[in-house]
This record gives structure tokens, sequence and C-alpha cells, in this order.
């Protein structure tokens, strides 16, 4: 198997448990994963002022205080640089109003979060992987 | 003068008197030719004024007794006649004091009248026209114009008639109703969004400890005795548990007769995806026993509910051959379906009480007591009825209707 490259993921999540179990997640699979966290809309935005260092793909939770998921989503989706960015959504709304608005909007993925944490695991890995096996952007 | 002059005279004459008498004859024929033809003209004259007295009274009586005011005015508006309505509504009595139509117009609506007014110039009728009139007493209602142009014998305009309808309180009641509509259509989307976001909320911290408890298990691998991991896997059971009555309760919020959307749906199909999506297990047999009708609906919905009707014939199956029947009735506006078992039955005192939320009567790992209110909801959502008929120890017919087209 060829070592797969780096890729750095931005996580979007404000609960301290969701954080850690992504974390997790990642310390588990043989892949360089650098993971830098936004505990909010706000904050994300915030890091992704610095065009040098946009990650590779982002992991966005809808039901955030402040801005929520969708918003910062059109946010995204509306900046010349930013809507180049892969971003998959990881929720536990499966309400088919947000699902179709996320679409709608441009998202590369809408990922439920299982209640079990090793079905959370299988898929954390396999969406890590596809996105690794995908040409990313280098703007 | 000689004899035969004399004679020629007098033959003359004779002559002369016979024509005057036959003249005299012919004017006296004409004479009572014409006496008769007066008196029978002023006989018809009478009629005909008699029937022009009725017509007008007749006419009276309608445009005083109209419910709906009645003006009469002229080609300028000004306003000739009003019945007792008009004057009600209006407030005016043109006896006092002349007005005009334009005159008492809403100052907003001032040229929309005298573009209605030129419409009905040209058109000769103009319908259902609404516009906003001030009343005497400075109170502005809205009314309904139904309004024509009076001809006279030669096709000349000459006047115009309206019946005016206050339609005030009828306008006023029509916006209340599209506003408590709407009132209820948000209140609806925000309790279905409010749904969303509790299940949300409840679902996140079961996730966060099932994801803590399998930490905790991993990091101390080994280090468990028997009856520690027997714990932790009833904290999962549980977990899992409460995971599904979130999902469920979120479900049955969801059924309103808002999801119930025109496509037909062969039942067929349902059935067949049923099949394959639940477990059945060697010992049990589903069968169908004709085929299904088609029905106009929401195509998962009617899954749901028949799936959660065969999965509970599953779950309370007892013997060693189960048997779980499909068939359905043709009853004209309704289809009437049966769901039969040989499980083992209900007590009779239960049979209200399962439709009820929450009312599980097995503590069971798979039951959460919500899948029969949701079948009671769809089905009513269907405007159907469901009842059953059971013997404990012998089985359970659960019976439904359905409405073929809503």
């Amino acid at each position: 198997m060829t070592r797969v490259k780096t890729m750095k993921v931005l996580l979007i999540e404000d609960d301290l448990i969701e954080v850690m179990k992504l974390k997790r997640s990642i310390s588990k699979l043989d892949m360089d994963v650098t993971l830098v966290e936004a505990k909010n809309g706000e904050e994300a935005l915030d890091l992704l002022k610095d065009s040098q260092s946009l990650p590779d793909l982002i992991f966005l939770d809808l039901n955030m205080p402040k801005i929520n998921g969708i918003e910062f989503l059109k946010i995204l989706k509306s900046d010349d640089v930013l809507r180049y960015l892969p971003t998959v959504i990881l929720t536990t709304s499966s309400n088919r109003k947000d699902v179709l608005e996320c679409y709608k909007v441009g998202v590369a993925g809408y990922i439920l979060k299982p209640l079990k944490y090793d079905e959370y695991l299988d898929k954390i890995q396999k969406t890590l992987l596809y996105w690794s096996v995908n040409e990313l952007i280098k703007i | 003068m000689t004899k035969l002059s004399v004679e020629i005279l007098e033959r003359a004459l004779k002559r002369e008197r016979a024509a005057r008498k036959q003249a005299e004859r012919i004017l006296e024929q004409k004479a009572r030719e014409l006496y008769t033809l007066t008196q029978e003209l002023q006989f018809s004259n009478k009629e005909l004024e008699h029937m022009v007295w009725e017509k007008t009274s007749e006419l009276k009586g309608v445009f005083e007794n109209i419910i709906d005011a009645f003006v009469v005015m002229d080609l300028s508006g000004k306003v000739l006649k009003m019945n007792d309505a008009a004057i009600d509504l209006l407030g005016y009595t043109i006896a006092n004091e002349p007005i005009n139509l334009i005159d008492i117009v809403h100052p907003d609506e001032k040229q929309g009248i005298i573009d209605a007014f030129k419409l009905l110039y040209v058109n000769g009728s103009v319908a259902n026209y609404q516009v906003k009139v001030i009343t005497k007493e400075g109170k502005t209602r809205l009314v309904d114009i139904n309004a024509s142009i009076i001809y006279d014998e030669k096709d000349k305009p000459v006047a115009a008639q309206g019946i005016v309808r206050d339609i005030t309180e009828f306008k006023c009641l029509e916006n209340q109703k599209e506003i408590l509509l709407k009132k209820l259509e948000k209140s609806n989307d925000e309790l279905q969004e409010y749904a969303h976001v509790v299940s949300h909320d409840l679902k996140s911290p079961l996730r966060s400890i099932y994801a803590l408890v399998d930490w905790i298990k991993e990091d101390n691998e080994g280090q468990f005795n028997e009856e520690t991991l027997h714990n932790f896997s009833l904290i999962d059971i549980t977990l899992e548990k409460m995971e599904q009555l979130i999902s469920d309760v979120l479900d049955y919020s969801s059924v309103t007769s808002e999801n119930v959307s025109a496509a037909e749906v062969d039942l067929n199909i349902v059935f067949k995806d049923i099949y394959q999506i639940l477990y059945l297990p060697d010992h049990i047999k589903l069968s169908c026993i004709k085929n299904l009708p088609s029905i106009k609906g929401n195509r998962s919905r009617l899954q749901q509910l028949f799936q959660n009707l065969i999965s509970n014939a599953i779950r309370y199956c007892d013997k060693e051959e189960g048997l779980i029947d499909l068939d359905y009735k043709d009853q004209g506006e309704f289809y009437q379906f049966s769901i039969q078992d040989n499980g083992i039955g209900i007590a009779p005192e239960h049979h209200e009480k399962i439709f009820k939320i929450f009312q599980s009567l097995h503590q069971n790992k798979e039951s959460t007591g919500v899948g029969l209110s949701i079948v009671k909801k769809i089905v009513e959502s269907y405007q159907g009825e469901i009842w059953l008929e059971s013997a404990l120890g012998e089985g359970t017919t659960f019976y439904f209707t359905l409405k073929k087209e809503l």
C-alpha cells in the first residue's frame, strides 16, 4: 500500500467529547493527518483568514452556537478562495431539510454521527481515506 | 226644355243619388270600423298602461327591498337614486344633500374609481370592483360594486346603476383566516424544527457517553472482571434503547397529514421492500394472501405502517411455526387491510392501551412503546381506523382501513 500523503483537516465542533472522538480516531489511522480545531464558526473564519495555511478538508458540525453550520457554509461558499475547500458535514441531524439545504449550498459529503463509537470510527476512517486519494487543491 | 233632356237630367240625378248613397254607406261602414278600432286601441292602451304600472311598481319593490345597496347615478357619478340599504350603508340621503360617488371614495383610490368609470362607460358593465368609501360618519368601508350602464331607446348611455355590497367585515375575516393559517403553518414548522433540535440535543450526550465507556474499556483492557464487563454492556444496551426511543419520538412527531403526498404507491412493492428489510427467522412464514392494491399517498409512511405491524407480529411470535398473513378487502372508498398472526395474543383490557404512546406491554430491548402509536397516527392521516381481534395464546389480527384517495 502506498503511503498516503499528509492531510490537514479543520474540525469545526463545539462539543469537547466530539473533538476527542475525532482526535482518537485519527490517532488510530496509519495516516498523516494534522487536525486543526475550531470551537465555532467565528473561530474557524479567523483561522481561515491565513491563506498560507488553509486546510485540505473541513469537517463541519451543523448545530453550533452563534453562526450555525449552514450559515457558516454559506459564508464559505460566497468567498472567492474558501469556496474551493471540500467541506464534509458531520452531524446528528438527519433532518431532510438540512440535508437538502447543505447539498444545495454545496457540500462534499454529509455524514451522520452514529451512536456506537466503532461505527463512528469506521465512517471517519473511510472518509479520510477517500479524501486522501483525491486531488486536493493547493491555493 | 225638351222631354228628352228632362229624362237625361233625371237619369243623371238618379245615378248621382245612388252614388251618394253608396258613398254614405261606405263612410258609415268606415266610421264604424274606426270606432271599433278606437275602442280596441283604447282597451289595449289601458292594458299597456296597467302593465307599465305593474312593472314600475315591481321595480320599485325590487329597488326598495333589495338587501344590497342599490344606486342609480348619472354618467358623472352624481347619485340620482338610492335605496334604503344604500342610505344605511353610506349615511347620506340625496334628498338633503346631493352626492357624487367619486367624492365619497377614499382619497387613495380616486384615480382608480375614475378609471373604473371609464371602463364602465366603454364596456357597459363592471363586475366585482372593490373600493374603499368614506361614509357620512367618516368611517371607511370596503365595498364591492357591480355596475352597468342604462341606455335610452336610441342606445345612448344615459345613466349607470350599481349594486354596492359592504365587504369590510368579510374581508377582515378573510384576512384573519389567512393570518391564522400562516401562523398555524409556521408553528407546525417550528414544532417540527423543535423536534429535530431536541432529538439532536438529546442524542449528543448519549453518543458521548458511549464513546467514553468505549475508551475506558479500551484503555483498561484485561483489567476488568466479568461482572464489570457485563455492566458495561448493559450501559451500551441502555444507550441504544434510549437512542431508539428518541428516534421513534421524532418519527411520531413527524407524522402529520401534510406528509401525505399524492403519489401512486404500489403496496406490492412496499411489501417486497419490507420483506427484504425485516429480519425474518426461519420458523416464521410471512405471506400475502393476494395481490395488493395501489394507493395514493406517501410511500415511506405506508411502509412504516405495514413494517411496524409486521415486525410486531414477528417479535411476539411464540409458536414453533409462526404464520403472518396479510390480506385486504375493497370497501369502495376505503381498503380494509388485515395482518393476522398466530403469536402470543393481546388481552382484551389492553386493546385500547397499546395504541397510546409509550405503552409497551413487554420489557423488550427493541420495544419503545411508540411503534403502534405511529401506526395509529398514520392510519388516521388516511382518514382510516384501526382495531384488533385477539385471543391470548392463539394470535392477533390487526384490521385497519385506508382511504383510497384523499
